[in-house]
């Protein structure tokens, strides 16, 4: 089993295999002030009716890996991606475009049963897990990290064989930041955080920029790896052309339940050891005295006159 | 309660991890009544282990535990799974209920790989941890730092990694923590891990993000410059001025500013004396990086943006324009 293996060289003959795992979450800026002191009050956020974005560090991981597979191709290294998220119907879009930008497979875990699928089973008629059921379910999985790395490792180990895993090093809400983690320690692999880069280095090694807590590290990976992505300059996952999407329409996005994985998810969250009990608001204000003036450059000289002069003078 | 805590000597940073778990262990850790633990002595004892990879470097690092017991143990650099590796016996076997990592990457890690190997829990980044007769209470940020989330861990050990604010202004641990120093052991594994999976590793430099830490007046571009010439303005004006400049992450992620530049979460946090935001609208984020500035004037057009509750003086205008004129009144 690829997941254990350790002191070969990382790119097999039949090429490197690199899981890639996003999420896509509420986008918490939508959110104003009021938002939040209600949910601190209520003791959850209401965050179904704000957009939907891609978490920011797996949208690096995503391109990210794009490049990698451009440039072990270009030295003649077959590189086969991998994407995997957890999530209900709306990351079936996301999935859809990374298989026009030519990742091999896009599986999708729902956070619970769905109408319709197979486990769901007799409860099909309506009784089912529906939209609603099916937020819950993804909100609880939120503060439970253990299960999101608990499928994906089951997914690396049992489906994709991977070689190399790359993800976000967090995301909203829970920012336990822990999964990348808990993934490498149940494949017992070393996982490396902050990456900013990866490249090949000749046919059987990678170059890995990362930073570290004391600064920015540059190594050599010859062995399966975790890489937890950080502020890469690599940000934005590109856009299929329209031929992109045309050639590969007919490959299917893969439903897979948890428990296909052999992962029981309602078990691990009756065993989660870390429980979120209650929510908090921060408060951030200061005075916020407003600087009036009839141009931005009388502004600047109010601002300075009043306020900056001062602390100018004590530096 | 037994406690541990875990110094990395292997990286530079072992003096402020040292001085940040020191703080926590005086005021970031109580007994579930309120009472800072430092005061309920009895009921607490506790022991470091030190990791080192260069003999050299060990008198030193046995100096800086915030606690009287050290344990050392030579390992391999940069390697927390490894670590673990070295620490899981003796969580195991010494009765350890606590165990207390630094704040960043390699902290979380052990905390976390520690938690999942003893079949403990695991709370990383808090902010502080109350213990409990059952349970350990634990407060640290959620949804993005939007807000804190309060915790309870049930099994034991708890594995706590601390927050990276707790190295704000830490002081050295106080005699009360550190009475002169006992090594109960001092071991060598470094040769028992035969993994050799990262290899070659190189220390980069960072040179503005070292400057940023240390400004004192700090001029920061946010997404509202829009455009790579728009930064390049306001890190124009912040030089005539004599300010250091730094950026939020989407400016940062447009390259409209060189990574060494971030400010915020996972980039520099900063505490400058006077802190002038530009264009930003101040998420959490962002406002980690600023929030220790003893000033912080906002400028922005957007009288809702949340940097402008969140300043001690705002002016609503365009950003470009107005830093733009103050670069033409202040002199460095």
């Amino acid at each position: 089993v690829s997941a254990t293996r350790q002191g070969a060289d990382l790119a097999r003959a039949s090429g490197l295999r690199v899981l890639v795992c996003f999420k896509v979450t509420p986008d918490f800026e939508a959110l104003r002030d009021a938002d939040w002191r209600a949910a601190a009050t209520r003791g959850a956020v209401e965050t179904r009716y704000v957009r939907r974005v891609l978490n920011c560090f797996d949208e690096s991981a995503l391109e990210l890996a794009l490049r990698l597979a451009e440039a072990l191709a270009q030295r003649g290294v077959a590189a086969e991606l991998d994407a995997l998220s957890i999530g209900g119907r709306e990351v079936e879009p996301y999935l859809k475009t990374l298989l026009a930008l030519g990742y091999e497979r896009a599986t999708r875990v729902p956070p619970a049963p769905e109408p319709g699928s197979a486990d769901a089973g007799l409860a099909v008629a309506g009784t089912g897990a529906g939209a609603d059921e099916t937020d819950v379910a993804q909100a609880e999985l939120d503060f439970t990290p253990g299960v999101v790395a608990a499928i994906v490792a089951a997914y690396a180990e049992r489906v994709a064989h991977s070689d190399l895993i790359v993800l976000g090093w967090r995301s909203g809400p829970g920012d336990s930041g822990t999964v990348p983690f808990r993934v490498a320690e149940t494949l017992d692999w070393p996982c490396l955080t902050q990456v900013t880069e990866v490249a090949p280095l000749g046919d059987r090694r990678l170059q890995v920029a990362c930073t570290a807590d004391d600064g920015p590290l540059r190594l050599t990976l010859r062995d399966p790896c975790v890489l937890a992505v950080g502020n890469a300059v690599v940000s934005r996952l590109r856009v299929p052309t329209l031929k992109d999407r045309l050639a590969r329409r007919e490959r299917p996005v893969e439903v897979l339940a948890a428990a296909d994985l052999g992962v029981d998810i309602a078990a691990l969250r009756r065993r989660e050891t870390c429980r979120l009990t209650g929510l908090e608001t921060i408060d951030r204000s200061r005075r916020g005295v407003v600087i009036e003036g009839p141009s931005p450059r009388a502004k600047a000289r109010t601002l300075f006159s009043s306020c900056l002069r001062d602390i100018l003078e004590t530096l | 309660v037994r406690f541990a805590v875990v110094l990395d000597g292997t990286v530079a940073t072992a003096a402020s991890q040292a001085a940040a778990l020191a703080g926590f262990l005086c005021d970031g850790l109580s007994d579930g009544r309120g009472a800072a633990a430092s005061e309920a002595h009895g009921e607490l004892s506790g022991e470091t282990f030190v990791f080192y990879a260069d003999d050299r470097d060990k008198r030193r690092l046995v100096d800086l535990a915030p606690t009287r017991d050290v344990r050392l143990v030579k390992t391999t650099a940069r390697r927390p799974d490894l670590m673990v590796d070295s620490l899981i016996a003796p969580v195991r076997g010494g009765g350890i209920e606590l165990v207390l990592t630094a704040g960043g990457a390699a902290g979380a890690e052990v905390a976390t790989r520690l938690a999942c190997r003893a079949r403990g829990a695991v709370l990383t980044g808090a902010l502080s941890v109350a213990v409990g007769s059952e349970q350990l209470h634990g407060r640290r940020a959620v949804y993005s730092s939007h807000l804190i989330g309060r915790f309870a861990l049930s099994a034991r050990p708890w594995c706590v990694s601390i927050d990276a604010s707790w190295s704000d202004g830490a002081r050295d641990p106080g005699p009360e923590l550190a009475p002169g120093h006992e090594i109960l052991s001092d071991t060598d594994e470094t040769r028992g891990s035969q993994v050799a999976s990262i290899e070659d590793v190189e220390l980069l430099e960072a040179p503005a993000a070292n400057v940023l830490a240390r400004s004192r007046f700090l001029v920061v571009a946010g997404y509202g410059a829009g455009s790579r010439e728009g930064a390049e303005r306001i890190a124009r004006a912040a030089r005539r001025m004599g300010a250091d400049f730094g950026a939020s992450r989407p400016v940062v992620m447009n390259s409209w500013a060189p990574l060494d530049r971030l400010i915020g979460v996972s980039g520099c946090r900063a505490a400058p004396v006077l802190c002038i935001v530009v264009g930003a609208s101040g998420a959490p984020a962002l406002h980690w990086g600023i929030e220790r500035a003893a000033f912080v004037v906002a400028l922005n057009p957007d009288e809702h943006a949340p940097i402008v509750a969140n300043s001690d003086a705002a002016v609503l205008d365009d950003g470009l324009t107005v830093i733009e004129a103050l670069a033409e009144i202040v002199r460095p």
